[in-house]
C-alpha cells in the first residue's frame, strides 16, 4: 500500500521534472533562436568590427613636372607609428612601452594619445611621423614578440619637395583636412591630407588620389592574421607645370647671391611667356620648407615660421603689395601716347625739378636732364618728364591704361589668394575716401609713388603686355595632366583683356626700355649680348625722406625695394618677367638677377651651357648710386637723392 | 559477472546520444584549439577512460554499490582533503591531485558519490515521507563535500551538488510546504551571501553580468563575447573550424566553457537544435530509466546523478549565450576535460546500470 503510494508520488514527481527539463530547454532554444537569427545581424557585424580591421592605403599625390619632364616634387615612402586602440587593456603601458622603445617623450604621446581620445578606437593614432629606421625595427620587433601589438607601423606615401625651399610658394604644402572641409566636401574624410596652399591646394582635386583599402583580420589581441580585401590606391593625376626648372633655379640663384651679399633675402620673381602667359619661374623669399609640413609640421617649426617677421608664409609673389616706383613710368607714357596726349618726339626740359601746383617736385638727377623726349626719359628715367606728361594725362585715363597694362588688378594666376594692387582714380578716391581728387597728386603717381601699389605677379603680366603689344595674358602654371592615360594638354586661360597698340608708339617704349639695358640706363647690369634685353628698373621708397630720419634708430629694415621689368628680345620677345628686391637698395640690383635669368633662359633654348650663377661681388658694388660708379659699400648715400625713383 | 540478459537491456539509445555529444564535443574542440593538439588527444583519453569507468559502474549492480556508498562517500572527502592541503595550484586554485602524467579532479567524482550515499539514505528509508531530520541529514552530507570543494576554491562546482540534494529530496517526498520555504530562505539570503559571502571578483562577475557594458574590457568582456560569437552563427553557422570568434581568441577557453558557443558559431542554430535535443534526449531517456528502476534506491540514484548533470548542461548553455554570469562551469560530455568525461560517464554508467537491471532481483 504504502509502496503503491511511493510510486505514484515519484511517477507524479517525475512528470514534473520531465516538463520542466522539456519548458527550460525549449526556453534555451527560443534563446538561441533570438540571438541566433533574429538578431542575427547585429552580431554579426559586431563579429565582423572584431576581427575584421580596415587599413586605409593612403593614395600617392600626383607627381608634379615641369615643362621639360623633369621631377619638382615627387612622393617617397615614410613611416607612421601609430596605437590602435580598439584592443588595448592598459593604454598607458603602452604609452609608456612605446615612448622606450622608440625613444620619445612619455608625455608627448601622452598628449597626442589624449587629442584623439574622442576619435573612434579603431582608428589608428599616429605617434609618429616619418619615423627613423631604427624606430620602425625596434617597433617591429617588439610586435612580433607580442609585446606591442596595438602599436602599427604603416608605410605612408609623403610628399618629397626640392630641397632649400626652392619654389616653396609655388608648390605650397600638405596637411590633414580641417574639420569644416570635411562638412563642406563630401569627397574629403577626416585624416586626409590636403593641399593647404600653392598648387597642392588649388589643384587639390586632381592631385588627389583615390585612397585604398586593406581589410585584414585581425586577433584579440589586435595582431593581424590575414588579408581579406585589398583595394589598391589610384594615385593622384600627374601634372606637368609650365615651370622651367632651370629658369627656375636661374632666379634661386639670383636671390642667393643677393642674400649672399647681405644685400636682402627677401623679395619676389616672376618669369612669363609673354605670349601664352606660361609661368617659367616663380619665385617668393624668404621661403620655407614644405618638407617640414609634409610629414606633419610640429609646433616650434610651425611657431617659428608664424613669428618670423619676414613673414616666410607669405607669398609676396602675389600677395605682397609695394610701390612700383620708375617702373610705372611706361603706363604713363603709354596713357599720354594712346590718348594722343603727346607724341614720342614729345619734348620736356628737366631742370632737376619742377614746379606744380605750387609745389617743387624733384627730379633724382639732381642738375637734371635738360631737354629731353620720350625715348630718353625712359632710358635716363627723367622724373620731371613723367611729372609733367602724368600732369597732361590725367590719374584716369593713367588709370585706364594702368589696367590695361596689366596693374592694379588681378593677374589671375591659378594660384590661391592673389592679393589686388592699387592703381587710384578719381573715382576710386571718391568711393574710399569721400574726397575729391587732387591734380597735385598725380604727379607722384605719374612716377610710381604715393597711393599706386602693385603685386609682382601684376608687375610680370605689365611686362608681358608691353612685350605682346597689349594683350593682357593670364599667367598660368599648368601645362598639361596624366590621368594615367596619357598626357593631356591644358588649353591657355583666355586673356584678361587686349588691347590693339599702335606698334608705332609702342616701339618708342621699347625702345626706350631697350635703352635702359643696352644704352647706358639704369639697366646696364641685365644686359645680354645678342638678346636685346628691354627693361626698367624702379626703386620705390619705403619710407618718406622726412620719415626715415625719424624712424633711423628703430632698427627696422628702411632700405629701398628694388624692381626690374623686361621683356627680351626687344623685337620679338620670347621671355618677360619681373625680379622684386624687397629692401634691395635699388633696381639695378634686381636687374642682375633678371640678366641671370634671362642668360639662363637663352643659353638652355639655343642649347648652349647654362651660365654660371651670380656671385655676391655682382651685387654688392650698387648700393646707392643708379650707375654703380663712385659709390663703394657703406658709403653714405648722396644727400641730393630725393624721391629715389631711377 | 555481466549477463547476457543483461547486455540485452542496456540503453543503447542514451549511449548513442552519449556518444554523439561526446564526438560534437571532441571534433568542437578540434576546431577551437586548431587540430590535433595534446588538448585533442587528452581529450580522447578522456573518453576512452571515461568508457572503462562506464563499464566498471555498469557492470557492479548499483545496490551492492549503494551498501559501499559511505566508503566511497568517505574516501572522496578523504580526497577532497587531500586536495586542500596538497593540491596542484592552477589559475589561483587548489582542485588537481597531480599523479605525474595527469591530474585528478576529486571535485568531479564528488557529485556522483553524493548521489550514491543519498540515495541509499533516502531510498533505505523506512518512512513514508521524509521528515525535517532526514533533510537536516541529507543537507549534512552535501555540505561537507560542498564546503570542502567552495574552498579550493571552486564555487562552481560545490554549486552542483545542491541539485543532487534537491532533487533526490523532491522525489523521495520532501513536502511542497518545504520547497515553498527553502526557495524563500534562499531569495532572503541572496542579499547577505551578496554582501558577506561572495568575493569581489564574484560580485564583479554578477554585477557586469547585468550590464555588460560597464566593464566591456574586463568581466563583461567574455560576456559581450559569447553573445556575439553565438548571434554571429546565424542559422546554418561559419562552418567548421571557420568560426572568427572562437578561432582568433576573443572567446576565452573556447575549448572547455564555452564549447558551446563555438559549436553555435560553426554550426548555427541548426547545431545547436541538434545539440540541445541530443542534451534533451539522453535527460529524458535517464528520467525515464528512473520511472523504469526496480526499486527507490534505483530511482533517487538516477535523479541524483541525472541532477547535477542537468544542471551544469542548462547552466553552462546559458552561460555560453551570454546569458548568465561567467562561472567556471564546464558542459558535461562536450568540454575538454578528463576528469570530468570521466566521471560524467561512470555516472551515466549507473544510470545505465540502474536501467539494466530493472528486471532482476
Amino acid at each position: 500500500m504504502a509502496i503503491q503510494e511511493d510510486r505514484r508520488r515519484i511517477s507524479v514527481r517525475l512528470t514534473v521534472l520531465q516538463v520542466a527539463c522539456v519548458v527550460v530547454f525549449a526556453a534555451l532554444g527560443i534563446s538561441f533562436w533570438l540571438l541566433q537569427i533574429v538578431e542575427h545581424a547585429k552580431y554579426e557585424e559586431m563579429a565582423a568590427n572584431n576581427h575584421q580591421r580596415t587599413l586605409a592605403l593612403r593614395a600617392p599625390r600626383g607627381v608634379l613636372y615641369d615643362r621639360n619632364g623633369q621631377i619638382l616634387v615627387d612622393n617617397r615612402h615614410s613611416f607612421t607609428i601609430s596605437i590602435v586602440r580598439e584592443h588595448t587593456k592598459d593604454l598607458d603601458r603602452t604609452i609608456r612601452m612605446l615612448s622606450e622603445v622608440a625613444g620619445l617623450d612619455v608625455n608627448n604621446v601622452r598628449t597626442i594619445v589624449a587629442r584623439h581620445k574622442a576619435e573612434p578606437s579603431y582608428r589608428p593614432i599616429v605617434v609618429v611621423e616619418d619615423a627613423s629606421l631604427a624606430q620602425v625595427a625596434a617597433i617591429t620587433a617588439r610586435r612580433l614578440d607580442f609585446e606591442l601589438p596595438d602599436v602599427v607601423v604603416e608605410e605612408v606615401p609623403t610628399r618629397q619637395y626640392p630641397a632649400e625651399g626652392v619654389a616653396a610658394h609655388l608648390f605650397g604644402y600638405v596637411g590633414e583636412v580641417s574639420d569644416a572641409m570635411v562638412a563642406s566636401d563630401d569627397s574629403l574624410k577626416s585624416g586626409d591630407l590636403v593641399g593647404q596652399a600653392g598648387i597642392e591646394k588649388i589643384y587639390n582635386a586632381l592631385l588627389m588620389g583615390q585612397d585604398g583599402a586593406r581589410v585584414v583580420v585581425v586577433n584579440s589581441l589586435g595582431r593581424e592574421i590575414s588579408t581579406l580585401e585589398e583595394v589598391a590606391p589610384t594615385e593622384g593625376k600627374r601634372l606637368q607645370l609650365t615651370i622651367d626648372y632651370d629658369v627656375q633655379k636661374a632666379v634661386d640663384d639670383g636671390f642667393k647671391a643677393a642674400h649672399d651679399a647681405r644685400l636682402t633675402n627677401a623679395g619676389a620673381a616672376i618669369v612669363l611667356d609673354p605670349n601664352t602667359g606660361e609661368v617659367l619661374a616663380y619665385v617668393s623669399e624668404p621661403a620655407f620648407d614644405p618638407n617640414t609640413f609634409a610629414a606633419g609640421i610640429d609646433r616650434a617649426t610651425w611657431a617659428s615660421l608664424t613669428t618670423d617677421e619676414q613673414h616666410p608664409l607669405n607669398d609676396r609673389a602675389i600677395q605682397g603689395r609695394y610701390s612700383p616706383g620708375s617702373t610705372f613710368k611706361m603706363a604713363v607714357a603709354m596713357a599720354a601716347l594712346e590718348e594722343g596726349i603727346i607724341t614720342p618726339d614729345f619734348q620736356v626740359h628737366c631742370a632737376g625739378a619742377a614746379n606744380f601746383y605750387g609745389r617743387s617736385f624733384k627730379c633724382w638727377r639732381p642738375g637734371g636732364h635738360g631737354t629731353i623726349s620720350l625715348r630718353r626719359a625712359i632710358e635716363q628715367s627723367c622724373d620731371v618728364y613723367f611729372y609733367t606728361v602724368g600732369n597732361l594725362v590725367g590719374i584716369d585715363k593713367i588709370n585706364k591704361w594702368a589696367t590695361l597694362l596689366g596693374l592694379g588688378v588681378k593677374s589671375g594666376i591659378d594660384l590661391p589668394n592673389e592679393a589686388v594692387g592699387l592703381v587710384p582714380s578719381t573715382q576710386w578716391k571718391q568711393e574710399k575716401m569721400h574726397e575729391k581728387w587732387y591734380a597735385g597728386e598725380t604727379i607722384s603717381v605719374a612716377i610710381g609713388q604715393g597711393q599706386v601699389s602693385v603685386t609682382p605677379v601684376s608687375m610680370a603680366v605689365y611686362a608681358a603686355t608691353l612685350a605682346n603689344g597689349g594683350t593682357r595674358v593670364t599667367p598660368h602654371l599648368l601645362k598639361a595632366v596624366d590621368d594615367g592615360r596619357g598626357w593631356k594638354p591644358v588649353p591657355a586661360p583666355a586673356p584678361q583683356s587686349k588691347v590693339e597698340l599702335d606698334p608705332g608708339k609702342l616701339q618708342a617704349i621699347r625702345d626706350g626700355l631697350w635703352g635702359v639695358v643696352n644704352g647706358g640706363g639704369t639697366g646696364n647690369r641685365a644686359r645680354v649680348e645678342g638678346h636685346d634685353v628691354s627693361g626698367k628698373t624702379g626703386t620705390a621708397q619705403v619710407i618718406s625722406n622726412a620719415g626715415r630720419v625719424a624712424a633711423a634708430r628703430s632698427g627696422k629694415d628702411l632700405r629701398d625695394n628694388g624692381w626690374f621689368v623686361f621683356f627680351a628680345p626687344r623685337d620679338k620677345p620670347e621671355v618677360a618677367g619681373v625680379v622684386f628686391l624687397e629692401h634691395g637698395v635699388h633696381g639695378p640690383n634686381a636687374a642682375r638677377v633678371a640678366r641671370h635669368i634671362v642668360s639662363t633662359f637663352f643659353a638652355k633654348k639655343e642649347g648652349r651651357p647654362l651660365p654660371p650663377p651670380p656671385t655676391p661681388a655682382d651685387m654688392q658694388f650698387d648700393f646707392s648710386d643708379p650707375y654703380g660708379l663712385g659709390h663703394m659699400p657703406g658709403a653714405p648715400p648722396p644727400e641730393e637723392a630725393v624721391n629715389d625713383t631711377h | 559477472m555481466l549477463e547476457r540478459r543483461l547486455y540485452y537491456h542496456i540503453d543503447w539509445a542514451m549511449l548513442a546520444g552519449i556518444f554523439a555529444l561526446c564526438a560534437i564535443g571532441l571534433a568542437q574542440i578540434f576546431s577551437a584549439t586548431g587540430g590535433f593538439t595534446r588538448i585533442y588527444y587528452t581529450q580522447i583519453y578522456g573518453i576512452v577512460f571515461g568508457l572503462f569507468a562506464m563499464a566498471i559502474c555498469l557492470s557492479v549492480d548499483y545496490r551492492s554499490l549503494a551498501d559501499k556508498s559511505h566508503w566511497i562517500y568517505l574516501g572522496i572527502l578523504l580526497l577532497l582533503m587531500y586536495v586542500l592541503f596538497f593540491g596542484a595550484v592552477r589559475g589561483g586554485s587548489r582542485r588537481w591531485i597531480d599523479l605525474g602524467v595527469v591530474n585528478l579532479q576529486p571535485s568531479e567524482f564528488a557529485k556522483a558519490s553524493l548521489a550514491l550515499v543519498l540515495a541509499k539514505f533516502f531510498g533505505e528509508s523506512r518512512r513514508g515521507a521524509i521528515t525535517r531530520e532526514d533533510l537536516a541529514i541529507a543537507a549534512a552530507l552535501a555540505a561537507v563535500p560542498l564546503i570542502l570543494i567552495a574552498r579550493q576554491p571552486d564555487l562552481g562546482t560545490a554549486v552542483t551538488l545542491i541539485p543532487v540534494v534537491f532533487a533526490i529530496a523532491y522525489v523521495a517526498g520532501m513536502s511542497m510546504r518545504i520547497v515553498g520555504v527553502l526557495a524563500l530562505v534562499g531569495v532572503l539570503v541572496a542579499p547577505v551571501a551578496w554582501k558577506f559571502a561572495l568575493k569581489d571578483y564574484q560580485r564583479e562577475r554578477i554585477s557586469t553580468f547585468l550590464d555588460p557594458a560597464q566593464d566591456a574590457k574586463g568581466a563583461g568582456y567574455q560576456q559581450i563575447q559569447a553573445r556575439i560569437t553565438v548571434g554571429s552563427g546565424g542559422l546554418w553557422g561559419k562552418g567548421f573550424t571557420k568560426g572568427t570568434q572562437g578561432q582568433l581568441r576573443f572567446l576565452p577557453v573556447a575549448h572547455n566553457d564555452f564549447i558551446f558557443s563555438v559549436l553555435a558559431e560553426e554550426q548555427g542554430f541548426a547545431g545547436v537544435l541538434v545539440a540541445l535535443g541530443l542534451y534533451l534526449f539522453v535527460i529524458l531517456r535517464a528520467l525515464e530509466a528512473a520511472r523504469l528502476a526496480k526499486d527507490r534506491l534505483g530511482a533517487y540514484l538516477v535523479l541524483g546523478v541525472l541532477a547535477s548533470f542537468t544542471f551544469q548542461v542548462i547552466y553552462n548553455v546559458t552561460m555560453s549565450a551570454g546569458l548568465a554570469p561567467v562561472k567556471g562551469l564546464t558542459l558535461p560530455l562536450m568540454s575538454y576535460g578528463g576528469s570530468s568525461m570521466i566521471a560524467t560517464l561512470a555516472a551515466f554508467g549507473l544510470i545505465l546500470n540502474v536501467r539494466m537491471r530493472r528486471f532482476t532481483n
